[in-house]
């Protein structure tokens, strides 16, 4: 079996704050990390070679810095990590990003699998996922929780529903996007870390990979940011005053005026 | 409530209710019944009522008694409170969060002193010096929010600070991250009650405990004279001492003269001939005075940590491990867990679904240790992992079997880890009541110096092995302080435990160690206190005790056995 | 291929760039603004700089003709002829965009034995049902639904495209847009038409919620967003409407990659504290136990979920089931009501999530006054039932 793991290089914290003087954004000097979902995206995928024997590559697009973290892949018992980085990249949307990760894809050619984690916590669109198998033609299935059987070209596996769950299976190649109820990821030992101390992570560009600027990055991106903000609230810390009944009709229509609905 | 004698004249109406405030600025209320009859209450005490009953335990489950209550928002409050009780010498129980596991904060009658409502940050300092921040609390200032109003770099009440503060606070903006380092586990703590047990966790292994961090304090005596101490700048003299409250008046005393064990340790009052006098009121569970005020020492916090779990297939590598990364080292915490451990958790991953994300332990792995190490780089911290790694293998063990936490997420796996380990314990604890209600878990807080390490644990294990009796043993083995939980299976059970427990005491006591090294005395270890002190340590102790409270009302129950 | 600079020559390095980079991408070297590998080209920075000293060059993104996309689709999710409230939800929002568009509302269902769920759609909006009712469409298939809604757009052009960002609507919508070449914005909480260039403005949650940003897709073909349940409104249902009912000439895939072997509904959960929207929640200050059948009717009301405090729970107000806080459960709920909770930090680890928080106790100074967005100081036997008629009374369930 030889699996694919995208992974995603994210920010340690979410937290943007407002200056309110300047009125603008302060980011403190925050550490990256692999997002979470991958975790067990790669966990899956490590579990199955371990079952079937096989091949993982980790595939990520980024910034250099990202080769440091796929690095740590490799101590888990990636057996390849490959980092797609390039000024063409940048800016792009989870279209443009699905199309130069299916390029990657591409140039490592022989897979029967790709796992990716449900979505990524900064951007939330969980998008890529589905997006990039539709590059490859191949089939998805999202909100795995378990995988049932892989089998000759096919593969069976459990998804959640908003209301419960259903058995699908799929033929082979496919890709899948996993959530975190589907495993505990395993941690690296001293000894594992050691020895991927002198592996390498390979760097592939936009030629590397055949990948034509014009659908890569900003200019591949149907989508773009017109405008940021930070959220205002509008709640503050209010006593309401006056008698029982005075207090409770205040506080309804404080509740109604926010938009609250009942099932 | 005794009426005070006021000579003054009103005339008031009936059923009305006055306010009224005498010389001492302490406010009233005068309720007026019948013709003739009043009462008079201090405005912030008031009757323990059913609504207050939270406020009789603490976490050690013991249940006190009280018949009035307080929630002081400053120092002069209070002094008024105080003011108000003197006259007849009503006990006072002050109180943090109550999340102390002796009974420190539990009530044995009279008042209930609650500084829970004192919890704003009041000051910021940079020190040139020290080249760090020092942080002004209020003593019911909770761990957690601190830790977080620390990281955010935001505090709630900035429109109250001096000019000083907020430049300070401007500084610390743009500085890079600095902690406060004391960790006990219970985050939900308030400053004032670390203060009172001088609190410790696991980073203490590094960092030392809160005794360490309390750079200045105001201490309100029963009496209501204040006290204002700095370090450095109050010490004792060849075991005597003098200070000089607010209103002038002059302590003077001697330091009692046993001599503390050189180990981690949280039983009884701190002494040493040329102390400082700060010192005397840390770790001395309320019973000296009311603290009301605290300056914190931040550090700077390191950029990178890493932390790892190194599993041994036999004890006694995991304990030579143990000696080895001390010396050769510098971790930032050393923790153990005992085979008996292992096995209740890999029980509880199978029986639990709450326990279903505990990564699995192969049968190899008898007994743990959990390791973690700071510094500024990756390439840094990294680095100390390889010579751990390397230290596992020369202690007979294999670098393979660790779990390496490098990122928030796996950090947390380890925490996971970490703390399964006492929840297990009470929630096989809570089982057994159901058929024996009286069987409570029997946990050891006894610390020994380090040339001791191997003795005790061979002291636990054979002994309990004998006993025949059902127990886990983890905790802060850099410190040689290790938790035995002694787990009842019915009372005989408990009955043997306890034994145990005492002939342990008198052991550690002879080894050098101490009888509590975190937890303190509070009420439930006296007994163990006066084992370790003997009759002439807790004569002096007393001798301390009554310089500052001669009626003994603060905190009574605690530290002496009644 | 796109770009960012800083022109030099400009630049002053008063580091106004650097603070609203939601990336941390800009640094001051030297005195001049410097931008770092991690720039997205977001252009947030563009727009603060008073000195016009950075330029972005973005490449002319080839699109279609947009002139030939017109009308709204919304995507209407069913499940045994049972459709999904989101979809009814973005019936609702689809007819306000329309009037700004001024262009109708269409919407599409894919399965089988569809009338009635059809006349449904018209009244709650739809003025078109693009249908396609076929015995292998009635369970949701993600390779044929994808085909099929491809092929319908393709064929009729639509300028908007709606989809209830469910785990169904989220596995479809992506495919789709990938295969249309188009742009997709996920979890919309706001959807707007710009009144000059007739385009769509989707406002949707960043960083975790942290951060709000507005995206268009200018040049391509449909625009197409996701929208969670219950951030739109639907409008009240009129089933004297008309509307037309379309049924395409459409193949429909007679095999598929994909199989769906199997379909389990959870069984519904009794007392599911940590995924509700509203908590009524109990403490030791309701004094006595009979005043829980308050708590519950209040909870009835407002089809909420009953939780406690630690105290409630130890005073045997209630089950320990019930419990939130740091020995209990973790809530998040859109709505919790803390009735007689005194507001212990141990409880307010529970609870710290919440988007709204009304507090009612009898003590003013009761610390969860300080996080609570409505306090009342009162006494519960008389608030709660003051609340629980006037809920009554303005609740149209």
């Amino acid at each position: 079996m030889n699996i694919i793991v995208c992974v995603k290089q994210v920010p340690g914290t979410n937290e943007v704050k407002m200056n309110k003087e300047t009125n603008t954004i302060i980011r403190e000097g925050i550490e990256s990390i692999i997002n979470p979902f991958d975790t067990y995206a790669l966990e899956e995928a490590l579990r199955i070679k371990d079952a079937y024997k096989g091949k993982v590559t980790a595939l990520s697009m980024g910034i250099p810095q990202t080769a440091q973290l796929l690095k740590q892949t490799m101590a888990l018992g990636v057996d390849e990590a490959i980092l797609l980085s390039d000024r063409a990249f940048a800016g792009a949307d989870s279209l443009a990003t699905s199309y130069a990760l299916s390029m990657g894809v591409k140039k490592i050619n022989n897979y029967d699998l790709i796992i990716c984690g449900k979505q990524a916590t900064d951007g939330d669109t969980a998008q890529v996922g589905p997006s990039l198998a539709e590059k490859l033609n191949i089939p998805h299935i999202t909100y795995v929780n378990k995988i049932e059987e892989i089998g000759d070209g096919f593969i069976r596996c459990t998804r959640l529903t908003s209301e419960g769950y259903e058995v699908i299976e799929s033929s082979l190649p496919a890709l899948l996007t996993v959530i975190e109820d589907l495993n505990v990821p395993r941690l690296p030992s001293i000894k594992n870390l050691r020895e991927a101390k002198n592996r390498e992570v390979a760097i592939l560009n936009i030629s590397d990979i055949n990948a034509d600027s014009k659908f890569t990055g900003l200019s591949g991106s149907p989508t773009q940011v017109v405008k940021t903000f930070i959220p205002e609230y509008n709640i503050n810390n209010e006593m309401i005053e006056g008698t029982p009944a005075e207090q409770a009709e205040k506080l309804v229509d404080n509740l109604l005026s926010l938009g609250l609905s009942v099932q | 409530m005794t009426l005070k004698k006021y000579h003054i004249k009103l005339y008031l109406n009936l059923n009305c209710i006055y306010k009224l405030q005498d010389s001492f600025g302490v406010n009233y209320l005068i309720i007026t019944l019948k013709r003739g009859q009043f009462v008079m209450e201090n405005v912030l005490i008031k009757k323990l009522e059913k609504e207050h009953q939270d406020y009789l335990r603490d976490e050690s489950r013991r249940t006190g008694t009280g018949e009035s209550i307080s929630f002081p928002k400053t120092e002069k409050e209070i002094i008024e409170i105080l003011s108000s009780l003197k006259s007849n010498g009503i006990l006072i129980t002050t109180q943090g969060t109550r999340t102390g596991i002796t009974g420190g904060a539990v009530p044995e009658g009279g008042h209930v002193l609650s500084l829970s409502r004192m919890n704003k940050v009041i000051g910021l300092r940079y020190d040139e010096k020290a080249q760090t921040f020092f942080v002004k609390v209020q003593p019911g200032v909770v761990l957690s929010q601190l830790r977080l109003a620390l990281k955010k770099k935001e505090f709630d009440d900035t429109e109250n600070w001096d000019n000083e503060s907020l430049k300070a606070f401007e500084k610390f903006k743009n500085s890079g991250e600095y902690f406060f380092s004391p960790d006990p586990t219970e985050t939900s703590a308030s400053i004032g009650g670390m203060i009172a047990c001088n609190a410790s966790g696991a980073c203490s292994f590094k960092y030392g405990p809160t005794r360490n961090y309390i750079e200045a304090m105001r201490i309100v005596l029963v009496d209501g004279a204040v006290i204002s101490l700095s370090r450095g700048e109050n010490k004792a003299e060849n075991g005597s001492f003098t200070i000089c409250t607010s209103s002038g008046k002059l302590f003077k005393g001697s330091v009692p003269n046993y001599l503390m064990p050189k180990v981690k340790n949280a039983s009884g009052y701190f002494t040493s001939k040329d102390m400082d006098l700060l010192d005397l009121f840390i770790g001395s569970e309320g019973t000296l005075g009311i603290v009301s005020e605290i300056e914190l020492k931040l550090l700077k916090a390191p950029k990178v940590h890493y932390a790892v779990t190194a599993f041994f297939d036999q004890e006694e590598k995991a304990l030579k491990f143990v000696q080895s990364i001390r010396e050769n080292a510098s971790p930032v915490a050393v923790e153990y867990f005992n085979s008996n451990v292992l096995n209740l958790l890999r029980r509880e991953k199978t029986e639990n679904p709450a326990f279903g994300k505990l990564l699995d332990l192969p049968s190899h792995f008898n007994s743990a240790v959990y390791t973690e190490y700071a510094g500024n780089s990756d390439e840094e911290v990294e680095d100390m992992l390889m010579k751990a790694g390397e230290i596992i293998e020369s202690c007979g063990g294999n670098e393979g079997d660790t779990w390496v936490a490098t990122s928030p997420q796996a950090n947390e796996q380890l925490h996971f880890f970490r703390h399964a380990v006492p929840e297990s314990v009470n929630l096989l604890i809570d089982k057994r009541r159901k058929t024996h209600s009286a069987i409570t878990k029997l946990g050891t807080d006894m610390a020994v110096p380090d040339s001791c390490l191997e003795e005790v644990m061979n002291l636990y294990n054979k002994s309990l092995e004998e006993a025949g009796l059902e127990s886990v043993i983890f905790g802060h083995i850099g410190n040689n302080h290790l938790h035995v939980n002694i787990i009842p299976r019915d009372m005989d059970d408990y009955y043997k435990g306890k034994e145990l427990y005492n002939s342990w005491a008198e052991k550690v006591i002879s080894m050098g160690g101490t009888v509590s090294a975190e937890h303190g005395i509070g009420k439930l270890k006296t007994h163990l206190l006066g084992k370790m002190m003997g009759i002439d340590g807790i004569k002096e102790m007393k001798a301390l005790k009554t310089l500052f409270d001669p009626e003994n009302r603060l905190n009574r129950g605690n530290l002496f056995e009644e | 291929m796109s770009s960012i600079k800083i022109l030099k020559d400009k630049c002053v390095g008063c580091k106004l760039c650097v603070n609203s980079c939601p990336f941390g991408a800009i640094k001051i070297e030297d005195k001049k603004a410097v931008i770092l590998d991690n720039c997205t080209l977001c252009g947030s920075c563009v727009s603060t700089c008073k000195f016009k000293a950075i330029e972005l060059t973005k490449d002319e993104v080839k699109g279609v003709d947009t002139s030939e996309y017109k009308g709204i689709w919304v995507f209407a999710e069913q499940k045994e002829g049972v459709l999904e409230s989101v979809s009814l939800e973005l019936l609702g929002q689809a007819t306000r965009l329309a009037k700004d568009l001024n262009t109708d509302v269409s919407a599409v269902l894919l399965g089988h034995y569809l009338e009635n769920t059809a006349k449904e759609l018209i009244a709650y909006g739809a003025d078109n049902i693009y249908c396609i009712d076929d015995p292998s469409l009635s369970r949701y298939n993600d390779e044929s639904y994808a085909n099929i809604i491809c092929d319908l757009i393709k064929q009729y052009k639509p300028d908007i495209v709606l989809f209830g960002a469910t785990a169904y609507g989220r596995s479809l919508a992506p495919r789709i847009s990938s295969r249309l070449n188009t742009g997709l914005t996920a979890d919309c909480t706001i959807l707007e038409i710009d009144k000059e260039k007739k385009i769509l403005l989707q406002t949707r949650p960043a960083f975790g919620g942290n951060l709000m940003a507005t995206i268009v897709c200018p040049n391509h073909r449909p625009q197409m967003s996701t929208v969670r349940p219950k951030v739109m409104k639907a409008i009240e249902p009129d089933y004297n409407r008309k509307g037309n009912i379309i049924n395409p000439q459409i193949t429909v895939p007679t095999s598929t990659k994909v199989k769906v072997l199997d379909v389990c509904n959870f069984p519904k959960e009794d007392l599911n504290l940590e995924d509700a929207e509203i908590i009524v929640a109990a403490g030791r200050g309701i004094s006595d136990s009979k005043n829980m059948k308050l708590v519950e009717e209040l909870a009835q009301v407002l089809n909420a979920t009953v939780g406690a405090s630690r105290a409630a729970v130890d005073e045997g107000f209630i089950e320990y089931a019930h419990q939130i806080g740091q020995t209990g459960k973790t809530v998040s709920p859109k709505l919790y009501f803390a009735c007689g909770i005194s507001g212990a930090i141990q409880h307010l680890a529970g609870i710290s999530s919440s988007e709204i928080i009304v507090a009612i106790n009898k003590d003013p100074d009761a610390p969860i006054f300080k996080v609570a967005h409505y306090g009342i100081v009162g006494d519960i036997e008389k608030v709660l039932p003051q609340l629980i008629e006037k809920f009554r009374e303005n609740l149209v369930k």
